[in-house]
């Protein structure tokens, strides 16, 4: 059987809390990055602080949270962190969350690729029926990778964020099972 | 949309942890009633000690992979039993288990009404493709009741469990959602 923690650029691998914290205080210092990643007010938190979160989230995960850190297969460096959280079982429906942190690393296709690997775990691993993600009108270059890794457009929040001075949508995507196995051949095993 | 709490003879309730430590408290005496249940050795003990195990239930919550519920007669909404789903949410399979505590309620439809009603939650509202239950083959009373809501008997561990010097069988049984779907008569689920 193929190995499903594994890419063609990247790989899943646990979360560390002391070493993750200590990226996620240096990824937060970079504002662009933290508004590509989320709404809320762009904070910066100490490597100390993010650890004590970090240690209370992974304590707290359950069977609805697949949470990863990404590591490039060539060198093992730490590039970002990918979040399935399944937020309704009887619909099978999970959100994904992800962030490259490292941002020589963006626009080269490990984005994409990690998604791809997410997708495949969702899919043939927890054996949902559909994933979505929201993503934010001034990210092309996020559109473009989820549109690459099979995600379609299915709808937008007007005006749902308040960015730079002006109003900025919020764009829902989403795959379905189907869509995804019609892409993979219907051979989810390969 | 139908009720999905109430069947022809009882209803799915939900207690405080005082009111079910009362009642488990009589229900815990009846050995045969115990040894019906589960395979643990039966056991009584004190009303404090069930209340602060229920109370302990009822902080952890209910979902996704775990619903309790009590049953109510609809006719004098007498507390008499109460069931249990455990989900595996990958695999979208729902265990249950089923008590019908008050002895004068045994054998008169009461659980297999309750069971339908199981069945119907699992399948209708936490959409899992099958449930699977366990007996022992000394109540065959239980194994009728889950034959006539659905179940199919699937398969059976030989001598593993020994009740009064005897050993005896675990039964498995199970019903698959297209099982359960054709049952229904094409009426509108």
């Amino acid at each position: 059987m193929r190995d499903i923690y594994k890419g063609e650029l990247v790989r899943l691998s646990a979360m560390d809390a002391g070493e993750a914290g200590k990226a996620f205080a240096r990824w937060g210092r970079d504002s662009e990055f933290r508004r590509l990643l989320g709404s809320d007010v762009a904070q910066l938190h100490s490597a100390k602080a993010a650890q004590t979160w970090l240690e209370k989230e992974l304590e707290e995960a359950s069977v609805n949270q697949h949470w990863f850190s990404i590591r490039k297969l060539d060198d093992d460096r730490l590039l970002g962190d990918i979040d399935l959280y399944v937020y309704n079982w009887s619909a099978r429906d999970a959100f994904v969350g992800l962030g490259i942190g490292e941002r020589e690393f963006w626009g080269k296709g490990y984005g994409t690729d990690v998604m791809r690997v997410i997708l495949r775990y969702a899919f043939t691993e927890v054996n949902l029926h559909r994933v979505t993600l929201t993503v934010f009108e001034y990210n092309p270059r996020a559109i473009r990778s989820y549109e690459k890794a099979g995600f379609r457009h299915e709808g937008r929040m007007r005006g749902a964020l308040n960015k730079e001075g002006r109003r900025w949508d919020i764009l829902v995507m989403g795959i379905l099972r189907e869509e995804w196995m019609e892409q993979n051949d219907n051979k989810p095993a390969n | 949309m139908r009720d999905l709490f109430r069947g022809e003879l009882v209803r799915l309730t939900a207690e405080d942890p005082e009111t079910r430590a009362k009642i488990e408290v009589h229900w815990q005496r009846d050995s045969e009633y115990r040894r019906f249940l589960d395979t643990e050795p039966a056991m009584v003990v004190s009303e404090k000690w069930l209340k602060d195990w229920f109370e302990k239930r009822n902080e952890e919550g209910y979902g996704p992979n775990r619903y309790v519920f009590s049953i109510r007669t609809l006719a004098e909404e007498r507390l008499i039993g109460f069931f249990s789903l455990w989900v595996d949410l990958v695999h979208s399979e729902a265990w249950v288990g089923i008590g019908i505590g008050e002895r004068a309620f045994w054998g008169k439809g009461y659980g297999t009404d309750a069971m339908r009603l199981c069945l119907r939650y699992a399948f209708t509202e936490l959409n899992v493709q099958r449930v699977s239950l366990g007996l022992m083959d000394y109540n065959p009373r239980a194994l009728r009741s889950y034959e006539k809501a659905g179940f199919r008997l699937e398969g059976r561990t030989r001598g593993d469990v020994q009740r009064a010097g005897k050993r005896h069988d675990s039964l498995w049984m199970g019903i698959l959602r297209e099982e359960w779907l054709a049952m229904q008569n094409g009426e509108k689920v």
